[in-house]
């Protein structure tokens, strides 16, 4: 496994997570619905190899275990992700932050604000500063990857 | 002897009235706190506040006598022979910290050993590890059985070590299992050792007797025992605790101060430099006396039921990883959803208001040796119910089925 093929494995399980898991949280009747999508948005990303998890790749803060990859197309300025992490629920929400921000410029990047879109979801609850998940740890790493 | 009325009991927590939903099983982290400390800690600050041992008014010195007599009934409780034995400080981590710093170099030298066990929490860990490596002592663990127990016989060889000082914790705060303290201890004396009993999680389970134990310190939070944060008592015999350096240093625990040469104090304060938590104090004192109208053994026998339905009720889930034994359990409960992360599963109890803590809880050399990547915990507290215990089985199964889906 290569960084380039878990970029290209990424590349459409975010299209399909974009495309119907998304309204499905959205519309989701109970807590228990939104949580069984969540669960399997973890599932659609590819994990990241045992022996490819470096130490520096690893992003501190969680209660969980994440670790985040990155690739940046100089010819056109975008930046790539790739992310795994122990936790279901929260691979899941970093799923769905993925889909936000994958191919982004590092000036949207920059200016990518997080609040809005988990708040459009209903999922701001997970980004609070004192929630171990790690989503806020994540999204800090995101941003200095542009930096 | 009327028996144990819980609900008479957890009426006195405005907690769960203001917050009804929640079935709070996070006791091992902190404790809710009963009206009568709210009453004594707001009390203080209105009718009393003042410095202590310092001013020249009667406001200071009545905040004095509040604060001393809040010493002597710590010392009552935990039965010290003296109250100046009792230490005031922030907690059982700040408590474990002078000790670990004041041992050095008075009591411990460079190629001495000390002895702690596999399962204590980082508190218990750290401050020996910071000091240790600066002074040159060698640390020595003592291992868990497979049953996750203290292994008694690794205990007795490596006391052949003749380390001069053994710590280790009444309760271990992850497992629940209570540990043979009494036995640890008359051990740890034959082979010459200081004691050091980390209460954090023991005090709350058992009223504990200094003199029948006859350890050399014993700590503890008050937080942990319905009282406030911030207020922690370090017990030390006197002769021990007189062989401790100050960790702090500042007014108070001062007898004369020069350039040349500066005395210090006589116990208790020359280990509480600076202005201490004196509402903490009093608020620690009035949960005291509150708990001591109820009787200790009816609570004990109240969270023993609780633990007894909880563990009929796991046996019942399928899937249930469970890393505390159900016997010498002071009501704490670490357990995992069979290769489900625990963080998941916390979420998952989180969804359905029932607060639990998941992760390495401060454990860590614990875990590693577990080969888990952590646990959630379930922790009782006497104001617990058996609805909580059901509630709680059910969120887990609900739990388990949307994990195993
Ligand atoms: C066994 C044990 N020791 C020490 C501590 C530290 O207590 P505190 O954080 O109140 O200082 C704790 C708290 O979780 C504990 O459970």
């Amino acid at each position: 496994m290569t960084l380039e093929q878990l970029l290209a494995d990424t590349k459409p399980a975010l299209l399909d997570i974009q495309q119907r898991d998304l309204t499905e949280i959205e519309q989701a009747k109970d807590w228990q619905a939104k949580y069984r999508v969540l669960m399997q948005l973890g599932k659609k990303l590819p994990a990241i190899p045992e022996k490819m998890k470096q130490p520096e790749l690893l992003v501190k803060g969680c209660e969980s275990r994440a670790w985040l990859m990155h690739y940046h197309d100089k010819t056109t300025d975008k930046h790539y992700f790739v992310l795994d992490s122990e936790a279901r629920i929260v691979k899941g929400l970093m799923a769905i932050m993925l889909c936000l921000v994958n191919g982004m410029t590092t000036a949207e990047l920059c200016q990518f604000d997080l609040c809005h879109k988990f708040d459009q979801l209903n999922l701001k609850p997970y980004l609070s500063q004192s929630r171990g998940n790690g989503l806020t740890a994540m999204v800090n790493r995101i941003k200095h990857c542009c930096g | 002897m009327p028996t144990f009325d819980v609900q008479q009991f957890r009426q006195q927590f405005a907690f769960f009235q203001q917050q009804p939903e929640w079935v709070y099983l996070d006791n091992a982290a902190t404790m809710h706190k009963p009206q009568a400390v709210i009453d004594a800690v707001t009390q203080f600050y209105q009718q009393y506040n003042s410095n202590v041992h310092r001013g020249a008014h009667q406001l200071s010195q009545r905040a004095t006598t509040l604060f001393e007599q809040a010493r002597s009934t710590v010392a009552s409780y935990i039965n010290a022979q003296h109250s100046h034995e009792v230490i005031f400080c922030s907690g059982a981590t700040a408590a474990l910290n002078q000790i670990a710093f004041g041992l050095m170099h008075t009591v411990l030298q460079p190629g001495d050993r000390i002895l702690l066990t596999q399962l204590e929490h980082h508190a218990n860990i750290v401050p020996w590890q910071l000091h240790c490596q600066r002074f040159g002592v060698i640390i020595d663990v003592v291992p868990l059985t497979p049953e996750h127990q203290l292994d008694m016989e690794a205990y007795q060889q490596l006391l052949q070590l003749k380390p001069k000082v053994v710590s280790f914790s009444h309760v271990s705060n992850v497992l629940g299992h209570i540990q043979p303290v009494a036995d640890m201890v008359t051990l740890a004396k034959v082979a010459g050792a200081i004691t050091v009993i980390d209460g954090a999680q023991g005090i709350v389970h058992q009223q504990p007797d200094m003199q029948q134990l006859d350890c050399d310190f014993y700590v503890f939070s008050g937080h942990k025992l319905y009282g406030p944060t911030g207020i922690g008592v370090l017990y030390g015999k006197t002769e021990q605790l007189a062989r401790l350096t100050p960790i702090f240093a500042g007014g108070e625990m001062i007898d004369s101060v020069s350039f040349i040469n500066t005395t210090f104090n006589k116990l208790p304060f020359r280990l509480e430099a600076g202005t201490p938590n004196i509402a903490g104090a009093i608020g620690l004192s009035a949960a005291i006396k509150w708990l001591q109208k109820y009787n200790n053994q009816q609570i004990v026998n109240h969270k023993s039921l609780l633990l007894k339905e909880f563990y009929n009720g796991l046996t019942a889930i399928k899937a249930i990883d469970i890393l505390s034994s159900s016997v010498h359990n002071a009501g704490i409960v670490a357990l995992n959803v069979d290769s489900e992360h625990p963080a998941d599963v916390a979420e998952l109890l989180n969804q359905q208001q029932i607060a639990v803590r998941s992760g390495q809880h401060c454990a860590m050399p614990l875990f590693s040796y577990l080969a888990r990547p952590g646990a959630i915990r379930c922790s009782f507290a006497a104001y617990n119910t058996l609805d909580d215990v059901n509630r709680c089985l059910l969120a887990l199964e609900q739990a388990v089925e949307i994990l195993t889906a």
